[in-house]
């Protein structure tokens, strides 16, 4: 486990000095835990509404991740970001829940399940964001472009489509708040 | 959309926000400048700044503010925080303000039973009642952004130590201007001034500071 956080860390500190490959190892590291988390909680919500559940909480670390400091331990850090997202999502979806610090070690990881955990609010909440932040989101999401090619695609600079997509997921948590409330 | 497309985007995004002791500090710090100015303006500063300053009664409203602006601004960036909530001990906290009480019952103990009114009402508590939260309007609001760009877990928490950087602060400025120094007078209405700002800021802070 010791280790493991190790190495968190360090995903973690490439990744908030600019390594977008090593932020993408980290977060595909850390699902699977949360995944875990979020589905020992909320077994009666279903499997696509868990996953729904998952990626308020993986927005959320995205949006903070800038309150992290290198020295900290990593775990406490994304615990309590996700402890919080977690009571936060299941009592706007009509359940009070406890979730102490503790249960995070007793978590197992889990997988996406086989059948696609498409969660199904936030295809809803992509379309609700304008025509051209929803088409970079798809883009670069779905399609697996990368932002040169987006810009290309939609006659935009990089920086352009850089601005519009941290704009697209800062409105699409914001979006999942509200039409979840 | 699947939760893998959703981190494909999400690494993509390197847009990085500043770090919130940075946000915090571009902004208190004009606000505080801001603030004494204003003061300046308008009231103006005591005309016998550098004897007070000898003055150990009368230097002890200022290091009584900075200590509690100081104390709770460290707070306020170890709320800031996700896992600061779990962290944050507010005991410094009632400690200046067992400090102040403690001030405030030596003062009354040492201050002859008939000028003890006097120097209690002063001659101008409504001036400081009004004065010091006006002055906190802005540093308190630049604390609340600040923390609004962090990730505080307890929210009414994060907003109470807002409210008392902020007023912390200002009553230590406004000290530059008023002449009231007896304890009685500063701990008393210096006191409540801050004690207001700080439920406010707090109210505010349990709404707004939710993410």
């Amino acid at each position: 486990m010791a280790d493991q956080t190790d190495v968190w860390g360090q995903l973690l500190t490439a990744a908030n000095a600019g390594d977008a490959r090593s932020y993408a190892r980290f977060l595909q590291a850390v699902t699977p835990v949360l995944r875990g988390v979020v589905r020992a909680k909320g077994g009666s919500l279903g499997a696509a509404e868990c996953e729904d559940v998952l990626q308020e909480v993986m927005l959320a670390i995205h949006l903070k991740r800038h309150t992290w400091q290198p020295d900290a331990p990593v775990r406490p850090w994304l615990y309590a970001i996700t402890r919080y997202k977690v009571v936060d999502a299941f009592r706007a979806r009509g359940r009070r829940i406890d979730l102490p610090i503790e249960d995070f070690a007793d978590v197992l990881p889990a997988e996406a399940g086989a059948d696609p955990t498409e969660a199904a609010d936030m295809a809803k909440m992509i379309g609700m964001l304008d025509g051209r932040s929803a088409e970079i989101v798809r883009k670069i999401g779905m399609e697996g472009a990368g932002v040169a090619e987006t810009g290309q695609a939609l006659n935009m600079s990089e920086g352009a489509v850089r601005v519009a997509l941290h704009r697209a997921l800062k409105t699409l948590a914001i979006l999942r708040e509200r039409h979840v409330k | 959309m699947k939760t893998d497309d959703l981190i494909r985007a999400m690494a993509a995004d390197m847009d990085h926000p500043r770090p919130v002791t940075e946000t915090l500090l571009l902004g208190l710090v004009p606000a505080l400048a801001l603030a004494a100015f204003g003061l300046w303006a308008g009231l103006g500063f005591r005309g016998d700044l550098f004897a007070a300053m000898l003055t150990p009664l009368s230097v002890m409203r200022l290091v009584l503010g900075l200590v509690l602006g100081f104390a709770a601004l460290r707070l306020a960036l170890v709320l800031a925080r996700p896992e600061g909530s779990a962290q944050a001990r507010l005991w410094p906290l009632a400690a200046i303000a067992a400090f102040a009480v403690g001030l405030l019952a030596w003062a009354y103990l040492t201050t002859p039973a008939d000028a003890r009114q006097m120097a209690t009402l002063g001659k101008s508590m409504v001036t400081c009642l009004v004065t010091i939260p006006l002055m906190s309007v802005l540093p308190v609001s630049s604390v609340l952004y600040a923390l609004r760009q962090g990730a505080p877990t307890a929210p009414a928490r994060a907003g109470l130590v807002a409210g008392l950087t902020g007023s912390g602060f200002s009553a230590a400025l406004y000290a530059l201007h008023c002449t009231e120094d007896s304890p009685l007078f500063y701990v008393t209405w210096y006191g409540l001034a801050i004690i207001g700002v700080t439920l406010v800021s707090t109210l505010v802070g349990a709404r707004a500071l939710r993410w």
